[in-house]
């Protein structure tokens, strides 16, 4: 009997179209329990294509997706406080202070008021926000509001996280941080995660695996990325130049990211 | 709920970070230059009375005492209209703003219903208010439901429509935030809808006393024997155009009071909204 372990996302044969233009082109892959899986490319690749269709919010033209062994389109609602979204921007309501944004999600499961306002300030204080629980949007810097954000995303406990460009609107110093505490927190409850980037180093820093997409998002190449090759000099410059070439070239702007990130 | 439901474009309320312009001045000292201006005001307008009244009689300008005389007597003996003209000012407004929050909220989340009821509205704004007024009168034997037909019709479509545009001004990015947790419809109008277009309720209600308040006067001139408009017509049928001053001066301080409380509840309910000044 093989230990294969078990899939939480499983994509077959998936097409999308929209009107002539294809968008995603026969995508096949697959991401076990407790795994984090990078979906690398350039701007219009396909990257947020996959997660929409991957998320449920758009329905594929032929294939298959499970998540969760759940259908994401026909099934809903089934996937409801099993799966937790951080996007790009912060997506703070501004009418809700940190810890009333971070119990949001708690809130719209059903989880009653004082459980749902005690599990949202244990994440701020694990995504390191004591003190800033009653302070308005407007009043928290941008690395501090994408903490709350995570921390809405994790505090519904869900077994599967999607990352949409989660960091790369931050500053360098803090976007790091904030890699290193989600990746801490992500292997301490064991998330599966499909994390959607443009920077390869930030797939570098978190993932276990990268694949790399290009045009109707083929995948050009699939990586395992190791602890020692993340600690290897020169394993982690040469895998930092196959993705890039694999992605046809690094983003200029994210250069200097990738230039930390190649060392170890 | 689907995301499509929805119509969005781009975020109403900017936060302060990278915003252009700075931090509002303290309120203590925006309210004192208020304070200040509204006094010159009313003290070249006082002093113009007076003037004018020394050289015309005094049924066409009375002199500023004498109006303050009439006030007196009218906050003394005349109370009742006052209270009639407020409780009827305030069931309309209230119903106005519930009926139209409803409308709204329909023709921002309902696609199939929003060209009916936008026309509805629409023609509702361009029908005179006085056509309205005339029409009050044959339709209904009752003052007060002549009074609240008028401000009802007057009131809603401005309440339905900053509610509807509301609703079309919510980020696609909250939406799919919100949709993200799979929420009911009720949940997504609870925790985001309804937050979203609460500014907007206040906007209209200050953008709509002071003329709710003039409305409200001029229907009961038109539709009944109680309440400021119909002693107004009173006052002016007897010759008492010093009534009418005092009326008119109490309606202002009316419209002052009513614009201070709906922005100190305004400020109670947005605290969360920076507020800032632009250069």
């Amino acid at each position: 009997m093989t230990n294969t372990p078990h899939a939480m996302i499983e994509l077959k044969n998936v097409r999308k179209t929209f009107g002539e233009f294809i968008a995603v082109e026969d995508l096949s892959f697959s991401v076990a329990e407790g795994e984090i899986v990078a979906l690398l490319g350039r701007t219009g690749a396909g990257k947020s294509t996959v997660l929409n269709l991957v998320m449920g919010t758009l329905r594929v033209d032929s294939g298959s997706i499970r998540v969760a062994d759940a259908d994401p389109y026909h099934d809903f609602r089934a996937l409801r406080g099993r799966i937790a979204v951080s996007f790009q921007t912060d997506r703070l309501l501004p009418w809700r202070t940190a810890v009333e944004n971070a119990e949001l999600g708690l809130l719209i499961l059903g989880v009653k008021k004082a459980e749902a306002r005690r599990r949202a300030l244990d994440w701020l204080a694990r995504v390191k926000l004591t003190g800033a629980e009653d302070k308005y949007v407007h009043e928290l810097s941008g690395g501090m509001r994408q903490r709350v954000s995570l921390a809405r995303a994790l505090a519904v406990d869900p077994k599967i996280i999607f990352l949409d460009e989660s960091f790369s609107q931050l500053d360098h110093v803090t976007a790091k941080t904030l890699r290193t505490d989600f990746l801490r927190i992500a292997k301490e409850y064991g998330k599966t995660c499909l994390f959607v980037t443009h920077r390869i180093a930030d797939a570098i820093e978190i993932a276990d695996r990268a694949l790399i997409l290009t045009k109707g998002a083929r995948i050009a190449l699939l990586e395992t990325i190791t602890e020692e090759s993340r600690n290897d000099a020169g394993a982690l410059t040469a895998l930092h130049d196959r993705i890039a070439a694999a992605m046809g070239g690094a983003d200029d702007d994210d250069e200097e990211d990738d230039r930390e990130a190649a060392t170890p | 709920m689907t995301a499509g439901s929805v119509k969005t474009t781009s975020p109403p309320v900017p936060v302060a970070s990278g915003m252009i312009g700075r931090p509002r001045k303290p309120a203590n000292t925006e309210a004192r230059r208020d304070l200040i201006a509204t006094t010159i005001v009313v003290v070249v307008m006082i002093v113009a009375m007076q003037i004018a009244s020394a050289y015309v009689p005094d049924y066409i300008m009375p002199a500023p005492l004498n109006v303050l005389e009439s006030t007196k007597e009218l906050l003394l003996n005349d109370k009742t209209h006052i209270f009639v003209t407020l409780a009827r000012l305030a069931v309309a407004v209230v119903f106005s703003m519930f009926a139209g929050i409803i409308i709204g909220g329909i023709m921002g989340t309902v696609g199939a219903l929003r060209p009916i009821l936008r026309a509805v509205i629409i023609i509702d704004t361009g029908i005179p208010a006085l056509s309205w007024m005339l029409v009050a009168v044959f339709w209904f034997r009752d003052a007060e439901t002549r009074i609240f037909f008028i401000l009802t019709v007057i009131l809603l479509p401005f309440y339905a429509l900053n509610v509807y545009e509301g609703i079309r001004a919510l980020p696609r990015d909250f939406v799919d935030m919100v949709e993200s947790f799979r929420p009911t419809r009720w949940q997504v109008l609870r925790y985001l809808i309804i937050p979203h277009i609460v500014p907007y309720i206040f906007l209209t209600t200050r953008s709509v006393i002071g003329y709710a308040i003039r409305m409200a006067v001029f229907a009961e001139l038109v539709a009944s024997a109680i309440g400021i408009g119909s002693r107004m017509s009173l006052a002016q049928s007897t010759f008492h155009i010093d009534r009418v001053f005092a009326w008119t001066f109490l309606l202002v301080i009316l419209n002052f009071a009513l614009q201070a409380g709906v922005g100190a509840l305004e400020k109670i309910a947005l605290k969360w909204r920076p507020e800032v000044e632009v250069r």
